[in-house]
């Protein structure tokens, strides 16, 4: 955790917005693990790792890799990985959807339905198309928007106090 | 006031009240004490109770950093009125929301890495962690304002105190009410008590009040005073049955003093007590009638009545019969009154033998002591008187024998010389003189004699008709001598006038005699100071003495004849040179020693004589 407090040093304070808006969704999307409950059939073994997958190019630079070093979720190890495609991510339980196209995003969010993933985006549509999280700016400061209906249908549990701090649909 | 000093009913009641005080007291201070802690704690329980529920409610506000929710939660303290601050702390130490939402940051503290709860001056100040899920997301302060804890607290306190004063009426009414079940007893005996010996009556009874010991102890005094009454009854008896005995015993006494003082007072001794320091402390009427002043001497010290008795037999013999030593002193001569006492001294002991006093009886012999002394006069009259007779009887048959040898002689030449008339004149003559002589000796012996046998009484004699008697006496004598008389104006004193007169002529006799040519005699005459009688201890101290001198011109003598002049037919020269019979001065002697006197005589061979008279002047009072 010491790692997030180094990110915040002045030095960094002078890179782009974006870079400090990604440090601080990377931290966001790593704070989630700590608010939903999955499933225990989202993990094979005991042992499997708890993933966070990226689908499309990874806003996040080093940020979200540095988030969950050596952080684990019960006897889980945490885990980045980037996909290419939405068929290898079937297996995560957090996926950032970054991209452009919506049709594309639209796709990509039903072919993971029914699956125990929460899926975390910035497009405007993004939970009309299906998705559970929606980053937004607003008084430059990074909010969020959640789908619950979609999240109890896919079984995870999102804790009160994160709805709390967030636009529930 | 002490405790000890207080009346019963006080010292209960104070007991009491002192007790429930200290207790009550004691209770209250522990609860207080213990109220003060167990607050503490439970204010610190309440706070982390709060504080953990507004921290977890708080993880989200802080994972996604949202002030407005976080202000929102914090705002739930509103319900806890004694938080007065809180504020939700990012994990890089940033304060992300605080309550009330409009505090400054400055207000609050730099977080350390310690999470705890701690009191601070009237503050209890607490830290929490914010966690999800095992994640610390970052920390939430708390800061209670401890006033409520205090008026709580100070409330406590005044209830308690409300409660001791409520407790201590209580006790007080209640000790009121029940103090008389021990003290009323207890006062009850001590009144009776008090009554009884007051008023020495031991017919009172205390009343019994109670069964308890208080009541055992009224029984018990109860049957005290019963023995205590019966015993004084008996005693009462007894002390009558006492003192009729003793006025029985006092009146034996009484008469057996009487008794021993009546045998006592009729002793013709004088019968007298000492005790150890020779006061007197008895004395009977004999001893009384004795002395003067004898009302004065009970209770007096010996030498205190009569200091010249000190060192005396009286005295000496007092000490040792004080010293236990049983003393008979045959013969004492008072030196109080004039009579002489035959003295016992016996020593009086005690049962331990030990001397406490003298018991002295004196027995009255001075009728003895007279007559012996008279018998003793008488003897030594006679033996003197013996003595002179053997004396005289050896002196005359030699003196008188010598003119007897003479006329035998002289008779004899007479018979032989018949026939010479002259011759025989002339033995005639020698004849006539021895027998003149013989005459004379035997004249004188007559005087002598007769002075030894005097029996005749004193009467006051003037001693200028004596002297100038004489002098008449010798007219002749003294013209045809030429002799001078010088004499001054001379004395009355007792004694015989005639034997007197012998002894001033036989001195002025004897001076004429040995003087060869116009005889001086001079007589002068003094009192006798008395230093001088002390010089003389055959003198008198008691009475006058005269001292008369006759000093003549004549041969005088060798002193070393001075004593013997005096002796009967003693003569220094023979009767060729001086006429005489030798008994002259022998007779004056005998009449001065007759009027109790001195005579003696000074002289140097030619150079005078002076013969020294020393009469009494008044009689002699020595028996």
């Amino acid at each position: 955790m010491g790692i997030i407090f180094l990110l915040y040093s002045s030095s960094l304070k002078a890179q782009t917005f974006s870079a400090s808006e990604y440090q601080i969704k990377a931290v966001f999307i790593y704070n989630f693990s700590h608010f939903v409950e999955w499933p225990a059939s989202s993990f094979e073994k005991s042992y499997s790792p708890f993933v966070i997958g990226i689908l499309g190019n990874n806003p996040f630079g080093p940020y979200l890799q540095e988030a969950i070093r050596n952080e684990r979720i019960g006897s889980h190890i945490m885990e980045v990985r980037q996909f290419n495609n939405v068929r290898e991510a079937n297996n995560c339980h957090i996926l950032y959807i970054n991209l452009q196209d919506p049709e594309e995003i639209k796709q990509t969010l039903l072919a993971v339905s029914g699956r125990p993933i929460l899926t975390v985006g910035d497009s405007p549509n993004f939970l009309r198309f299906g998705g559970l999280v929606r980053f937004f700016t607003e008084e430059s400061k990074i909010r969020l928007e959640i789908n619950n209906t979609v999240a109890k249908s896919r079984k995870l549990q999102i804790s009160s106090k994160l709805l709390r701090v967030a636009t529930v649909q | 006031m002490k405790l000890k000093s207080l009346p019963i009913q006080r010292k209960l009641m104070s007991i009491i009240l002192l007790t429930c005080a200290v207790v009550l007291f004691f209770m209250c201070t522990v609860y207080i004490i213990l109220e003060n802690e167990f607050y503490k704690e439970s204010f610190k329980a309440n706070m982390a109770t709060l504080g953990a529920v507004i921290a977890s409610n708080s993880s989200a506000a802080l994972a996604f950093d949202n002030p407005e929710d976080a202000r929102d939660v914090l705002g739930a303290l509103d319900a806890e009125p004694n938080i007065i601050l809180a504020a939700l702390y990012r994990m890089d130490g940033t304060i992300l929301a605080t309550y009330p939402a409009d505090t400054k940051a400055s207000a609050f503290p730099t977080l350390t890495e310690r999470n705890l709860y701690w009191y601070e001056g009237k503050f209890l100040h607490g830290i929490e962690p914010v966690m999800q899920r095992n994640e610390q997301l970052g920390k939430l302060y708390l800061q209670s304002d401890l006033q409520a804890m205090y008026a709580q607290l100070r409330r406590f306190a005044i209830i308690g105190m409300g409660l001791i004063a409520v407790a201590l009426l209580i006790a007080y009414v209640l000790s009121h009410l029940l103090q008389g079940s021990i003290a009323d007893p207890i006062l009850n005996l001590e009144q009776t008590a008090r009554s009884i010996s007051e008023k020495g009556d031991y017919s009172v009874r205390a009343v019994k009040i109670s069964n308890d010991e208080l009541g055992a102890l009224t029984d018990a005094f109860n049957q005290m005073l019963s023995q205590i009454q019966v015993q004084n009854e008996e005693i009462l008896s007894f002390n009558q049955k006492l003192e009729q005995k003793v006025i029985e015993r006092t009146s034996e006494l009484q008469h057996q003093k009487e008794f021993v003082e009546t045998i006592i007072n009729s002793s013709v001794d004088l019968v007298a007590v000492f005790d150890t320091d020779m006061k007197y402390i008895m004395m009977n009427k004999k001893t009384m009638e004795s002395y003067e002043n004898n009302d004065t001497l009970l209770g007096k010290k010996l030498l205190e009545v009569f200091p010249q008795l000190e060192n005396s037999d009286m005295h000496i013999n007092l000490q040792k019969a004080l010293q236990g030593e049983h003393v008979y002193l045959p013969r004492y001569r008072s030196k109080v009154i004039p009579r002489w006492f035959e003295n016992y001294f016996i020593p009086l002991r005690d049962v331990d033998n030990n001397v406490y006093g003298v018991m002295t009886i004196g027995h009255d012999i001075t009728s003895i002591v007279e007559s012996a002394e008279k018998i003793e006069k008488v003897n030594a009259e006679l033996l003197k008187s013996n003595r002179d007779l053997e004396q005289f009887a050896y002196v005359a048959s030699h003196d008188l024998q010598e003119p007897l040898r003479k006329i035998q002689t002289f008779a004899q030449m007479l018979s032989d010389h018949t026939g010479d008339p002259e011759q025989a004149k002339i033995y005639q003559e020698k004849i006539n003189q021895s027998s003149g002589r013989m005459k004379q000796l035997i004249q004188d012996m007559l005087n002598f004699s007769r002075i030894s046998n005097s029996e005749e009484a004193f009467v006051p004699t003037d001693l200028n008709d004596v002297l100038e008697n004489l002098i008449i006496d010798f007219e002749l004598l003294l013209r045809e001598k030429d002799a001078v008389i010088n004499y001054p104006n001379l004395p009355v004193i007792p004694g015989i006038p005639l034997q007197l007169s012998q002894l001033f002529s036989n001195i002025i006799n004897n001076s004429l005699k040995y003087t060869e040519k116009k005889p001086v005699i001079t007589i002068t005459c003094d009192t006798l100071t008395a230093e001088d009688v002390n010089t003389y201890h055959k003198l008198d101290k008691n009475i006058p003495y005269y001292k008369i001198q006759f000093q003549d011109n004549g041969i005088g003598f060798e002193p070393q004849y001075s004593e013997q002049i005096f002796a009967i037919f003693q003569r220094l020269h023979g009767k060729q040179s001086y006429s005489g019979t030798g008994i002259g001065l022998a007779l004056c002697k005998k009449i001065v020693e007759n009027h109790h006197g001195i005579i003696y005589a000074e002289g140097r061979l030619n150079e005078g004589a002076t013969f020294t008279i020393i009469m009494p002047g008044a009689e002699s009072k020595v028996i």
